[in-house]
């Protein structure tokens, strides 16, 4: 009787799962996919190439929302005219390890590519780390078609003058390696200009470096959890947010050859 | 040749004033309180008892604990009380390899348990078929802050990334060793179940996230000293 239960007691923990031991909420400690952002970047590039119109989704601000976004993955899933998604940022509420990993599995359900950007509350404690080791860089860019996306971290507010942001040496470079091919630049950041994350004081200029790239159809953004579509510069340049997942609500966008793009909210 | 030095002769005084003060002082013990000085610190058998006085601040157990979201490997001790030694407080500090963040982490913890029932099972073996309680635990770096830095606009983020609540349940085997023979009077191996505030509020309103995504597991060892 006493061995039975002294059995019973030490075969708990085993039956529960190695899994389950966490060291701690921030402790890195990253199992499953890495580095996503590449992988997928390559999957769009070689399903986009040659094309003159692409149709993608942007969506974001999925933090501690799993089930919507769980139903976004479906949902998405139903419809087969997407090229790719970009996620706009805030993966996770607290940066903890295990958001990102949660999120990451949800998101890795969809049939299409995505890429994530990397959001504010992603920058919490150490979770820039967790997100450059799940996704990539927190600069990067990717062609779809005859379309440069250049994808930014505006996260000023989370830097303190630390790190430059947004990092205009890395978008220089961008400005240096356009290619012919990419006639059309759409830009990705969390955080739009004016946001009391953005480095204000840059705004404007910002702005200015932006209209240097060729053809630069629009900008997208997350972070106000609520679909925005503003020209914030006066000038023509379109900044479209999309709102948190939680609204139950994606934006799709079709760049067509005439040079021209439409977008479309969608509910599900 | 002088036999002392001025600095010699001062040293002496002052050991001199020190010798006669002190003895003043046992002098005066000796008689107030002479049998409470001998019980308090020597056991009826003779031994020395080390938690006479400022001893009770020893630790009366060690504790190693894996997991659990307190660190990789935390070590502590603690003391117990109360009616039955239902009551146990600990104090850890753990150890947090950086994983894939580019620091090593140091994290601290303090921990109450309640402990309700004792089974003993045959000779040495004591069961303990609930420990339950939480702990707070601190995880040390710039990077983790109380409150939130004054650069951010009122209540934005609105929580603490350095301080977890931790709340936990599990059960626990002992050995009692034979007496006089070990330095270790017992040795307890234990596991719980644990979460924490944040994967609280994460599983709320979350049918996605089941048990094993927010329920954390964890195993330690108890030697109890004294």
């Amino acid at each position: 009787m006493i061995r039975k239960l002294l059995l019973s007691f030490a075969l708990l923990p085993l039956l529960a799962g190695c899994d389950m031991f966490d060291s701690h909420p921030y402790d890195g400690q990253i199992t499953g996919d890495k580095g996503i952002n590449a992988k997928n970047i390559a999957r769009i590039e070689a399903a986009c190439a040659g094309k003159t119109s692409i149709k993608f989704v942007s969506m974001g601000d999925s933090q501690r929302w799993y089930d919507e976004t769980e139903e976004f993955v479906h949902a998405l899933n139903e419809r087969d005219d997407i090229d790719f998604v970009i996620h706009a940022g805030d993966l996770t509420d607290f940066g903890a390890t295990e958001e990102f990993m949660w999120m990451r599995d949800i998101m890795n359900g969809l049939n299409v590519p995505y890429v994530a950007l990397l959001g504010n509350h992603d920058c919490l404690a150490n979770g820039q780390d967790i997100f450059h080791t799940i996704f990539g860089p927190e600069n990067f860019s990717f062609k779809a078609g005859n379309v440069n996306f250049i994808c930014l971290n505006t996260n000023a507010l989370e830097f303190d003058y630390s790190h430059p942001v947004p990092d205009f040496e890395f978008i220089e470079n961008e400005r240096d390696r356009q290619q012919p091919e990419q006639s059309k630049t759409v830009f990705a950041m969390h955080v739009r200009p004016y946001s009391e994350q953005f480095n204000n004081n840059i705004a404007r200029v910002f702005q200015s470096v932006i209209k240097g790239f060729p053809n630069l159809q629009f900008c997208i953004n997350g972070h106000d959890h609520h679909i925005q579509a503003d020209d914030l510069f006066n000038d023509g340049v379109m900044y479209y947010g999309s709102a948190s997942i939680e609204k139950k609500s994606y934006i799709v966008y079709t760049i067509t050859p005439n040079n021209q793009y439409t977008y479309e909210v969608v509910y599900y | 040749m002088k036999l002392f030095t001025t600095n010699t002769k001062i040293i002496l005084f002052a050991f001199f004033v020190l010798l006669v003060g002190t003895a003043k002082v046992s002098a005066q013990r000796v008689i107030r309180d002479t049998v409470h000085i001998i019980t308090d610190s020597i056991k009826p058998n003779g031994e020395k008892n080390y938690r006479a006085g400022w001893g009770v601040l020893i630790p009366e157990y060690a504790k190693i604990q894996y997991a659990g979201s307190m660190a990789l490997i935390s070590v502590g001790g603690g003391w117990d009380y109360g009616k039955n030694k239902h009551w146990e407080t600990d104090v850890f500090v753990g150890f947090l390899p950086h994983y894939s963040t580019s620091k090593n982490k140091i994290t601290f913890t303090v921990k109450q348990n309640y402990i309700p029932w004792r089974i003993t099972a045959g000779p040495r073996f004591t069961i303990e078929p609930l420990t339950t309680g939480l702990y707070l635990n601190s995880i040390w770096g710039r990077d983790f802050w109380v409150a939130e830095p004054e650069k951010y606009p009122n209540s934005y983020y609105a929580f603490s990334s350095k301080i977890r609540i931790n709340v936990f349940a599990g059960q626990r085997v002992t050995y009692n060793f034979e007496k006089q023979r070990d330095f270790f009077r017992s040795a307890s191996f234990f596991y719980e179940v644990s979460t924490n505030d944040l994967y609280l509020l994460s599983a709320v309103k979350n049918s996605y996230l089941k048990p094993k995504d927010y329920l954390v597991l964890s195993l330690g060892v108890k030697l109890q000293m004294f």
